[in-house]
């Protein structure tokens, strides 16, 4: 057993994803059977430092919360959580209500199965997670919750939904942990609806328990990140769904257009329409990247950079920034913590890149060991999250914050998916760039 | 604060080995010798201390911690023979919350109220459940709280692995302040190789045995008639020696940390013990004065 410790975390736990997760489905209340704690730490950071929070959970409603104590830890909570899920029902309205434990719930060894199927024996529409912290990560919150709506959503009462064809599944991408995850999800489904396919986004505004309905219907599962992997296979398992598993989300012209490619292969798409929207697109971001030209050459924005954040955005951001923009990588951190395996397989990609430029790639989840690879870089950009600011600043180097936790930013529907997402991309990186710039008379 | 300085002593085994039976007795023979004694049932089927207090109702402080917020000395407590305090700390219904909290959060409770000074006792004894299957079962010889515990076993194997059990916990937590062992009780020997067996055993860990309890009907008796045998049959034999057991109590501080035997090891020696028990068995008279 490893002795050593992480500094400053980047993550939260396993809770806090499966919360983030149910958060992001519009009627689907979360009910927390754990310490008070737990939610409060939920609300006070998950939500402060994700870019904003998911139009139903925690602030649109109140949170839920069974908030044990002592004796509940001694004799047991189950009678707890039966009043708290009895009187959330009365209070909050919801299609699926969904019971997550803490770890204090889980060491105890609270039978929730039981306490949810007679709820549902009472006709609640309610199923559950056992989510206790340790656990793991947050993102290991996502894959349970994940994994809990294919296996139980089914045992709910639902209306018949008519099929929906070419539709197409999309995990991987986790509300908060990603600052961007709508904006992410939005440039996704419009790239699936120009190829004249579906995307079910699962997750994010107008999105409801009728879209994990509708899983089984979907001809493809497209994963952008490793964390979706074990909610595609389940599927492939139960409903023979194919998957495809992407190094991270697309940005700008060069990986879209691999994406519609890779979409093309697998499922029967117009060929014609595909192609022309491909042109009209490739052909307005080309025009838009002329238009940059003299920031670009005036402002430096060749510059050597640091990329800190996710497996679900970093090889893409990394190819992006390199490929298209012509700027030099010295250093690329992958922070969430990727199995051995896993990570061999996401370095993969990047390994020519790492190569050309004699760049290092990371994987570390340690802000001390991410602080120094960050020193040790010399980067005059830096594209991290706000614990890395302090050695931007140290280094003098510009700055932009991307990866959770974002401190200083407010985010709705940004995202960098897609072509517009590229171009949203180079805005917030040329702002960045120019930040130091003032007006000078000639 | 009084000035008096409570001895607090903890008694562990394999369940069903007699620990309530010893427990009782010795605090029996403690009071009877004019010590002032508190004895403490750290299981959730609380019946430690059954025979003390002539099977009068007991609420435990669990159950009263659940029905009321403000928990009052009395209300936890009853007074049994010989002025002995019985206190039984109780737990949850089997498969369902956390006994080993609740062993925890009891002795929290005992010390908010100041138990252990108000009743200005002399021994306060622990009568914990039997195997240390986590943490809160080893409340009692952590954090200070017991100076010294002591371990009853017969020479079953299933005992004597609760002992090294017991006697690993006392290892992990002897050097932080926690209790030492005061030495093993052997309870309800029967077998012509048990005496040897536990002697062995206790050899081969660095301990000692304090006291050998036989097996007596006058103890099943008693224990019918509700009572401790000290009280029920004070001149008897079995009487006596549990009274021996306190005097070694009150008068043998010496503590020692345990060498508990590891997994292999503890297998072996079982093994080694289940050759020779069996040539014995099959008659080899030359083998049975080797054991």
């Amino acid at each position: 057993m490893s002795t050593s410790y992480i500094e400053r975390s980047r993550g939260s736990c396993a809770l806090h994803g499966a919360l983030a997760t149910f958060g992001a489905i519009e009627g689907v209340v979360p009910v927390i059977h754990a310490t008070s704690g737990c939610g409060v730490q939920y609300q006070q950071g998950v939500t402060q430092f994700g870019g904003a929070i998911p139009a139903c959970a925690a602030w649109g409603n109140p949170l839920s919360s069974s908030n044990i104590t002592e004796k509940h830890v001694v004799f047991g909570g189950g009678s707890r959580l039966r009043e708290q899920l009895k009187n959330t029902i009365k209070l909050l309205q919801g299609d699926l209500y969904v019971v997550v434990t803490g770890c204090s719930t889980e060491m105890v060894g609270d039978d929730i199965p039981a306490m949810t199927k007679e709820g549902r024996e009472q006709g609640w529409p309610v199923i559950y997670a056992n989510t206790p912290g340790f656990r793991g990560s947050i993102h290991r919150g996502y894959e349970l919750a994940v994994h809990a709506l294919i296996e139980q959503l089914p045992g709910i009462p639902g209306p018949e939904l008519p099929p929906e064809p070419g539709l197409v599944n999309l995990l991987g991408i986790i509300p908060q942990q990603d600052p961007f995850w709508q904006g992410h999800l939005l440039g996704l489904e419009r790239i699936f609806e120009a190829a004249g396919l579906t995307a079910n986004p699962l997750l994010g505004l107008g999105h409801g328990i009728d879209r994990w309905r509708r899983l089984p219907q979907a001809a493809l599962t497209v994963v952008t990140s490793p964390w979706g992997r074990d909610g595609a296979q389940l599927l492939e398992e139960k409903y023979g769904t194919p998957w495809v598993e992407l190094h991270g989300i697309p940005v700008g012209a060069r990986a879209t257009g691999a994406l519609l490619d890779a979409l093309a292969e697998r499922l029967p798409v117009d060929a014609a329409r595909l192609a022309a929207y491909r042109q009209t697109q490739e052909s307005w971001f080309e025009r838009n990247l002329v238009r940059i030209a003299p920031q670009y050459y005036a402002g430096g924005f060749q510059q050597e950079f640091a990329l800190v954040g996710e497996s679900g955005f970093v090889p893409g951001a990394a190819e992006f920034l390199v490929e298209t923009l012509g700027l030099i990588p010295k250093l690329i951190v992958i922070t969430d913590p990727l199995a051995e395996e896993t990570r061999d397989a996401w370095a993969q990609p990047l390994q020519s890149l790492v190569d050309t430029f004699k760049a290092k790639l990371a994987f570390a989840e340690d802000a001390g060991e991410i602080d120094d690879l960050l020193r040790a870089s010399h980067a005059e950009l830096i594209i991290g999250s706000s614990l890395d600011r302090p050695v931007a600043d140290e280094l003098h180097a510009s700055f932009l914050p991307v990866s959770f936790p974002v401190a200083n930013r407010l985010v709705l529907n940004r995202g960098y998916a897609g072509y517009e997402g590229g171009l949203a991309f180079i805005e917030d990186l040329g702002s960045a760039l120019l930040r130091g710039r003032s007006i000078k008379l000639i | 604060m009084s000035a008096k300085t409570a001895k607090h002593i903890a008694i562990y085994g394999k369940g069903g080995i007699g620990k309530s039976t010893t427990t009782s007795n010795i605090a029996a023979a403690l009071a009877e010798a004019g010590h002032r004694v508190i004895q403490i049932g750290c299981d959730p089927k609380s019946d430690s201390t059954t025979i003390l207090r002539g099977g009068n109702d007991l609420p435990t402080v669990l159950d009263t911690l659940r029905e009321h917020s403000k928990v009052k000395l009395e209300d936890i407590s009853l007074v049994g023979f010989k002025n002995i305090l019985c206190i039984e700390a109780g737990g949850p219904v089997p498969g369902v919350g956390c006994a080993g909290r609740g062993i925890t959060a009891a002795v929290e409770l005992l010390r908010e109220l100041h138990l252990f000074e108000q009743y200005e006792a002399d021994y306060v004894l622990y009568d914990v459940l039997g195997d240390v299957v986590c943490g809160g079962f080893a409340v009692p010889i952590r954090d200070g709280l017991a100076q010294r515990a002591y371990v009853v076993t017969s020479s079953d194997f299933m005992a004597i692995f609760a002992a090294n059990n017991l006697f690993k916990a006392v290892a992990k937590y002897a050097p932080s302040g926690g209790a030492r062992l005061g030495g093993v009780i052997a309870n309800g020997l029967i077998a012509p190789y048990a005496k040897r067996l536990v002697d062995d055993f206790v050899d081969r860990t660095g301990t000692h045995v304090v006291g050998y309890v036989p097996r007596s009907l006058v103890v099943n008796q008693s224990e019918l008639y509700g009572k401790t045998v000290i009280e029920a049959a004070p001149e008897t034999d079995q009487a006596e020696i549990y009274r021996g057991l306190a005097r070694h109590i009150v008068e043998n501080e010496e503590v020692t940390i345990p060498r508990p035997l590891n997994g292999p090891e503890l297998k072996a020696w079982a093994r080694e013990w289940g050759d020779r028990i069996f040539s014995v068995e099959a008659g080899e008279i030359r083998e049975q004065e080797a054991i």
